[in-house]
């Protein structure tokens, strides 16, 4: 069954013609489906800040969030380890000031600890359909392009075989310290990331990079999906 | 051309139209339309009708011109109407705009199926080359099926069909099914399989694939109890849905080796995540593959190797191995290679060195595994007894040869005798396959040829003739080490799961 709220999101964003979600409405789609993300909250309005901090506490991540804009490290419009109410305050008025009329507002963020960075994705093929993929992610996806695909709807034999397919596997064990990932909840999420895919026909492609191991747990702490446009 | 999802979430089962394939693989009876009437006619449905008849078909053939006439000391029927019995199944090589009514014609007289080998349709790319395929299909949609157009047909050894143009294919019967868009791919493994020892259960090469393709030949073989191995060639596929269900059910019952064509590294084009310029043909295909249970080949002889090992060892991995062999550089490559496939090669326990060591030459020779003989002479009593001895270690569970027998040409030439009358190759395939009855595990022969030059044909043909002593015997013959070693991988892969 379609997941309703998902559904709402994604069916906002098309009557509004636009091609991509923002980063905050990528995140409820993925928590409809029981995907762990960031603890977050949107903040339009300065007025906001105060309760903002109530819940994501400190230290923080704070982010431009536009559906409008893409590549916020490169425009500056991402704050990282926030560490008290007047770091907030000035955050928010340079991203505002960043954003240049765009519309949207601030993603107040819990900042996710981890040193292990993974990639989960979503991609179209046209012989085969949604296929999810798999890999290493924040900078070194790009870089080593260790990553695997399965096409949707994934078994729970498939997504446990992308976690052993990968070269760096033996991220995901215990090592230097680090507790052993969480491989079923990572299989969900793959299952889960399938699933949006083959629910949705007007979901183009998905990046969750990264997707931070807090200790052994999973989470997704940027995400972009685009819609057919 | 189908990628859709369904609109639930789940994809869509594809269902088939009762087929007999019996009548169409194994026909009583075959009609070929578009002989030549002249003796001397060149054309696809003469050249067809000369392969079968020279394979040794057994059934009736009837020849159709509109003409008439005698070719080869058969009558030639003016229609398909005039055909005095039941038809089976149909050769159409007429001009691509008579197609349709000569298939027509073989539906109404209730012919199973029929391949089209003329070309002239959809891969024209012209309105009236598609619309000409769109009747072909209408005509099998009411019940004949067609394999083709634009294909070289169906080869099967046991009843005599054969590809064009293969009037020399191979009539032994054996558990490798392969289909392919592609009929040159389809001829030259028919081909290739004849020498290495591939033996086929049928041949499909369907061209354009009006009507019976990929995913439906799949379906088919997975249950026919004549094929026990599947090898497919693939250039493109019409439904993803379809071929993908199919390749996952055909693999859990027996191995599919899959060489996909045509894959290209680069993702698509002006996208805007990571994820989808990352996916490119090669690495979703390399995936899909991959969750269907597939073997996955990267060249004609790699799938050749594979057949040829799925076909003749048994259904299960190998994860220890020996190899003997003496007179090259053996050791470390044997080594290497086999650590790059996950496959161990253990050192023998020091009682079973000392017995296999004791009939090797020395100095020069090492018993540990791999057994190094020394040289390439060690006699074939002696190799059997060092495969008996390393046997018996339970961790080798399959035994490589390797023979370099191109040396025995230096001394063929001291004695002045031909090569294949000095070298032992046939008292060495019985002493294997004594071996094999004895220990119940799997010895691969390897016969390395350096010498290929034009003065050294003798030692081509000895090779010739050692591999077929040795296939007669039931082993099967790589040419190198590598190749047997991949071959075994692929094997381990399919029975013993993926390697890490």
């Amino acid at each position: 069954m379609k997941n309703e709220k998902a559904a709402k999101i994604i069916e906002k964003a098309l009557k509004q013609g636009r091609k991509t979600l923002s980063e905050y409405e990528a995140k409820q789609v993925l928590a409809a489906y029981g995907i762990p993300i960031t603890k977050e909250v949107l903040v339009k309005d300065k007025d906001q800040i105060e309760k903002g901090i109530n819940k994501i506490g400190f230290p923080m991540v704070m982010k431009g969030c536009s559906a409008e804009i893409a590549h916020k490290t490169e425009k500056g419009l991402i704050h990282v380890d926030v560490r008290n109410a007047t770091e907030v305050k000035k955050a928010f008025r340079d991203i505002m000031k960043g954003m240049e009329g765009f519309k949207g507002g601030v993603l107040m963020q819990e900042m996710i600890k981890g040193r292990r960075e993974l990639v989960i994705g979503l991609t179209r093929d046209p012989q085969f359909g949604p296929c999810v993929m798999f890999g290493l992610g924040g900078i070194f996806t790009e870089i080593l392009r260790d990553v695997c695909f399965r096409r949707a709807p994934l078994e729970l034999r498939d997504a446990m075989d992308m976690m052993q397919e990968i070269k760096g596997h033996k991220i995901l064990a215990a090592v230097r310290g680090m507790e052993a990932a969480d491989t079923d909840l990572l299989a969900q999420m793959l299952i889960s990331v399938g699933q949006i895919g083959l629910d949705f026909d007007d979901v183009m492609e998905i990046d969750l990079n990264p997707v931070i191991l807090a200790g052994a747990k999973p989470v997704v702490v940027d995400a972009l999906i685009v819609l057919k446009g | 051309m189908s990628s859709g999802t369904g609109k639930s979430g789940s994809r869509k089962r594809a269902v088939y139209p009762p087929t007999d394939y019996e009548r169409i693989f194994h026909p009583q009876a075959i009609a070929i339309i578009g002989v030549s009437a002249d003796e001397n006619g060149v054309g696809f449905g003469t050249g067809m009708l000369r392969a079968i008849m020279m394979m040794g078909f057994e059934g009736k053939i009837y020849p159709v011109n509109p003409k008439g006439g005698t070719i080869a000391g058969l009558e030639i029927y003016r229609q398909v109407e005039d055909i005095p019995g039941p038809v089976d199944f149909a050769v159409i090589a007429v001009n691509a705009r008579y197609v349709p009514d000569a298939l027509e014609a073989c539906r109404k007289i209730g012919v199973a199926g029929a391949e089209i080998l003329s070309s002239g349709f959809s891969e024209l790319g012209t309105k009236e080359g598609r619309e000409l395929e769109r009747r072909i299909q209408d005509i099998a949609a009411r019940g004949i099926r067609v394999v083709g157009p634009n294909c070289f047909g169906i080869y099967c050894p046991a009843s005599g069909l054969t590809l064009l143009p293969g009037p020399d294919l191979s009539r032994e019967t054996g558990p490798v099914a392969f289909v392919a868009q592609s009929g040159g791919m389809s001829i030259d493994l028919a081909h290739a399989g004849k020498w290495l020892g591939v033996r086929f259960s049928k041949m499909v090469s369907f061209g354009n694939g009006a009507d019976l393709r990929e995913a439906e030949l799949l379906h088919y073989l997975a249950d026919d109890p004549e094929t026990r191995v599947i090898s497919m060639y693939i250039e493109g596929i019409k439904d993803g849905d379809a071929f993908f269900s199919e390749l996952k059910a055909a693999a859990a019952k027996k191995p599919v080796i899959v060489y996909k064509g045509g894959l290209s590294a680069a993702g698509a084009r002006s996208v805007a995540s990571h994820t989808a310029s990352m996916g490119g043909s090669r690495v979703i295909w390399h995936s899909v593959l991959r969750q269907a249970g597939a073997v996955q080949v990267n060249d004609t002889e790699e799938m050749a190797q594979a057949n040829l090992a799925f076909a003749t060892l048994p259904p299960k991995a190998f994860r220890g191995i020996s190899i003997v062999g003496g007179g090259g550089a053996i050791g470390v490559t044997a080594c290497d290679t086999a650590e790059t496939y996950g496959i161990e090669i253990p050192a023998l326990p020091p009682e079973l060195q000392e017995r296999i060591g004791s009939v090797l030459p020395k100095p020069g020779s090492s018993a540990i595994n791999p057994i190094d003989v020394a040289n390439p002479f060690v006699g074939p009593e002696a190799l059997k007894e060092v495969l008996l001895g390393a046997a018996e270690d339970e961790r080798v569970e399959l035994q490589i040869l390797v023979s370099l027998l191109f040396h025995y040409k230096g001394l063929a030439r001291a004695f002045g005798r031909p090569v294949t009358e000095v070298t032992p190759y046939r008292e060495l395939a019985q002493c294997v396959r004594d071996v094999v009855a004895k220990t119940g595990k799997p010895v691969i022969a390897v016969l390395p040829n350096m010498t290929r030059g034009v003065d050294s044909m003798d030692v081509t043909e000895l090779i010739a003739l050692t591999r077929r002593e040795y296939l007669s015997c039931g082993i099967p013959v790589f040419d190198e080490l590598h190749d047997a070693i991949r071959a075994i991988s692929h094997v381990n892969n399919y029975y013993g799961g993926r390697i890490k």
